[in-house]
């Protein structure tokens, strides 16, 4: 029988390799042990994915989806009803580093097909998935590499390829980049068929071996006619990549880093994490599963809890996870995407290819106030099935004192580690209000609405902001 | 190609209906079709969330008549529009699986009527999916969460209802499309099983449609179902984006895959009013755009020319089945 610190060690992981998980599922997690359940998350193919015959089936509109935040909505379906919750993760952080947005490419499908490409590729080698995103066609237009040509190139693509995903500023030189550039001339994509009323339609990587520049070229030392994927071989052996992919995971899935433009002047909060991580992938040559193997079980990740800044959609899909009342297709979809447009983070349509700054910067005035009436409406709503099913895990543990109340609710939900003044809060509360009572229908009655109040209460904290 | 020759049948590609519409003209998300008086189709577009389900009204030489239906919960609303058939006097009826509601309106649009109680008790509706009318008036409903189909009387009233969930003969997994074949054989396109079965009147298995062992003729999630005046059997085949067609006894003729190189005179004035379109398409490979993409619902009608809906390009592409068809014995 699992204790609580075992179920409060599953709920972190669960918070950060995935969107949260219900007390049961934590419970059957936490039974089957920590380091079992790292290797069930790193093994998403194991679990059944998503049935996209039934997701359109029920709503059609999903696939090929016209515009947003049609495509926001499915993909916020999909982080919800996961079974594979660190697949669906890990796409969000690829998105996330490799932010492409549809400001520009304005074909929705086509940008859910690189997300489709990052579940695929989430765990496997860093190269393999560098070369897809190099061939994505979404990619290929949003830093116009359809654009970068034999003999006029176009640096975009080569500069941030190094710049923001793979290397980090300063590792490199002008000069890289302009032959990384020319590297790439001939990577491209088959001439669209352009939207109309007829629909969107996908788009085909093409290589053109008349547009490319095989020409003798010179890249951080290495000298010769070198291709698209010789640039990205050369890149992924690089120890500065090493360090920035490890840096990035340990600011998404362990601590909030500071802003990622200012890596090259700020070190990392936590030098020997990196370290270790950056270790795990000279020793795996760039394994993404070895990578998160490593950060899981790491005594820097468990000891991290509750250092995060909920993101949006972390914020959004968790507390619908928790409540429970979005399982499967239904209407509502697109309100719960674009409340995460609503905070802040517009999914599939990042602000720039810098991608959203994280942190303490999810929080304005506004935001804040979204994510409070948020979470602490769906929380306070006791017909909804997850929440019934807490009122009905209190009952059946006979809780009743104040005291005894706050501290069973704040179980239930995470477990929670309040600050003490929080904590102090909700027992003034759960005082005044009186302790709960099953004894007749009223008093259950009565009771189940202080759970209400006191859930609603508990999403509406400071503490609950945090993963 | 856009003529189709197999099995002693030719089918000829014709014209393409419609184009992607929010609301007015063009459909969004359609799920199904009716063929009505004359040169009338009432088309039902599934829309997206609370945005787009209607019912429009449409002639077979584009014209668009109007639309009636709205999305929301109330009388005459749509939240998951599924499925249109028509009783004798031309009244219309549709399916709602979100609602487990039947709604009926006139053959104009106002709201008459609307009937279905949620569960999976007698006469209850459970994701009501496929509908069609027999001969009688009376109107089968494809229950599919609660894999059997249903027939009830026009204003609702309970007749009888036949199969389970399962994969044998008569038992189905989440079954979508339905129709009335002329000889008032019932066909059922018994979804998540890839496959058709049709049954009697009575609800007696008869005939099963299916890919062979070697594959040929397979299905991927079928949809929608018609019968031709010789007894052949179209059904949209939406999981491989493609209609495949079989004998009366459930042999495979052949397939077809779309073919709507000229696009609808609804596109194509879209196309006209946009010049860097018109040469854009003149660069890319088209072809994408000829093909079905997720076809949904078939019907034909008295001279065997095959109606197909497409949910993801909005439209209908129109094949005749041509009777007397000669191919003379020139090297071409």
């Amino acid at each position: 029988m699992p204790d609580k610190e075992d179920i409060a060690s599953i709920a972190h992981l669960m918070r950060r390799a995935g969107f949260g998980a219900s007390r049961q599922e934590l419970e059957e997690r936490a039974a089957k042990g920590y380091e079992a359940t790292v290797e069930d998350l790193l093994h998403p193919e194991e679990q059944p994915p998503i049935d996209d015959d039934i997701l359109y089936r029920s709503m059609p509109g999903y696939e090929g989806a016209l515009g947003p935040p049609i495509n926001q909505a499915e993909w916020v379906y999909r982080m919800v009803n996961t079974q594979r919750p660190l697949e669906e993760k890990l796409a969000l952080f690829w998105h996330q580093l490799f932010a492409t947005g549809n400001s520009k490419v304005d074909n929705p499908p086509e940008i859910t097909q690189q997300i489709a490409m990052f579940r695929r590729q989430a765990l496997g080698s860093f190269r393999d998935l560098l070369v897809e995103l190099a061939k994505n066609p979404a990619m290929i237009w949003w830093l116009d590499n359809n654009g970068n040509h034999s003999g006029a190139i176009n640096e975009n693509w080569g500069r941030e390829l190094l710049e923001l995903f793979s290397m980090g500023v300063g590792n490199y030189s002008e000069d890289d980049i302009k032959d990384a550039s020319r590297a790439f001339t001939g990577w491209t994509i088959e001439p669209k068929i352009p939207r109309n009323p007829l629909g969107r339609f996908y788009w085909n990587f093409e290589y053109r071996a008349e547009d490319h520049d095989d020409g003798e070229k010179n890249f951080l030392g290495h000298s010769g006619r070198l291709n698209g994927e010789d640039i990205i071989d050369i890149v992924v052996k690089q120890s500065a990549t090493a360090r920035f992919l490890a840096r990035h995971l340990y600011n998404f899935f362990v601590a909030d880093e500071p802003q990622v433009p200012s890596w090259n002047i700020n070190p990392p909060n936590d030098p020997d994490a990196v370290d270790q991580l950056v270790a795990a992938y000279d020793e795996s040559d760039g394994d993404l599963r070895s990578m998160m193997r490593l950060l899981f079980n790491s005594d820097f990740f468990k000891n991290a809890r509750f250092a995060r800044v909920k993101s949006p959609a972390e914020l959004v899909v968790s507390t619908v996870k928790m409540a429970g009342n979005y399982q499967g297709p239904r209407p509502g979809f697109n309100m719960l995407a674009m409340e995460c447009n609503w905070q802040g983070q517009e999914l599939l349509n990042p602000p720039s290819v810098e991608s959203w700054h994280t942190g303490g910067e999810w929080i304005d005035g506004g935001a804040l106030v979204r994510r409070v009436n948020f979470a602490a409406g769906l929380m306070g709503d006791t017909s909804l099935p997850g929440i019934q099913a807490m009122v009905a895990e209190l009952r059946q543990r006979g809780v009743s004192e104040p005291e005894e109340f706050v501290d069973a609710c704040l179980d239930i939900v995470g477990p929670l580690e309040f600050s003490e003044a929080t904590h102090s809060e909700l027992l003034d509360q759960a005082t005044e209000d009186g302790g709960l009572s099953w004894d007749t229908e009223e008093d259950s009655e009565k009771s189940e609405q202080k759970i209400g109040v006191m859930l609603a209460l508990i999403a509406a904290s400071r503490d609950f902001q945090f993963a | 190609m856009l003529t189709t020759v197999a099995a002693g049948r030719v089918f000829d590609y014709n014209y393409c209906i419609g184009m992607y519409g929010m609301s007015g003209q063009g459909f969004w998300s359609p799920q199904d079709f009716v063929l009505g008086e004359g040169d009338l189709i009432y088309v039902i577009s599934r829309g997206v969330e609370e945005i787009g389900q209607r019912i429009t009204r449409v002639t077979r030489d584009h014209q668009f008549l109007g639309q009636f239906g709205a999305s929301g919960r109330g009388d005459g609303q749509f939240v998951w529009p599924r499925s249109i058939d028509l009783d004798s006097n031309g009244n219309v009826y549709a399916s709602d699986d979100f609602l487990h509601r039947i709604s009926v309106f006139d053959k104009e649009g106002g709201f008459l009527s609307s009937w279905g109680t949620a569960g999976s008790k007698e006469g209850e509706l459970n994701g009501p999916s496929g509908i069609a009318f027999d001969a009688d008036d009376n109107i089968y409903v494809v229950d599919s969460a609660n894999n059997r189909i249903q027939k009830f009387t026009k204003d609702g009233s309970f007749l009888g209802s036949f199969g389970q969930a399962g994969d044998g003969e008569g038992e189905f997994d989440l079954p979508w499309g339905i129709c009335v074949g002329p000889d008032g054989n019932v066909y059922v396109a018994d979804w998540k099983n890839n496959r058709v079965q049709s049954f009697d009147a009575e609800g007696r298995f008869k005939v099963m449609f299916q890919g062979a062992d070697n594959g040929v003729g397979d299905l991927h999630g079928p949809t929608g179902i018609a019968v031709d005046s010789e007894g052949d059997v179209y059904v949209t085949d939406w999981g491989n984006h493609r209609v495949q067609i079989y004998g009366p006894d459930g042999h495979f003729v052949t397939t077809l895959v779309g073919d709507a190189q000229t696009p609808s005179p609804w596109t194509q004035t879209y196309i006209d009013a946009n010049p860097d379109i018109v040469k854009a398409r003149r660069r890319a490979n088209m072809e994408p755009e000829w093909r079905f993409r997720r076809p949904v619902a078939v019907n034909v009608d008295a001279n065997d020319s095959i109606f197909v809906l497409e949910t993801a390009r909005h439209r209908l592409q129109v094949y005749d089945k041509v009777k007397g068809y000669e191919e003379h014995s020139l090297n071409l």
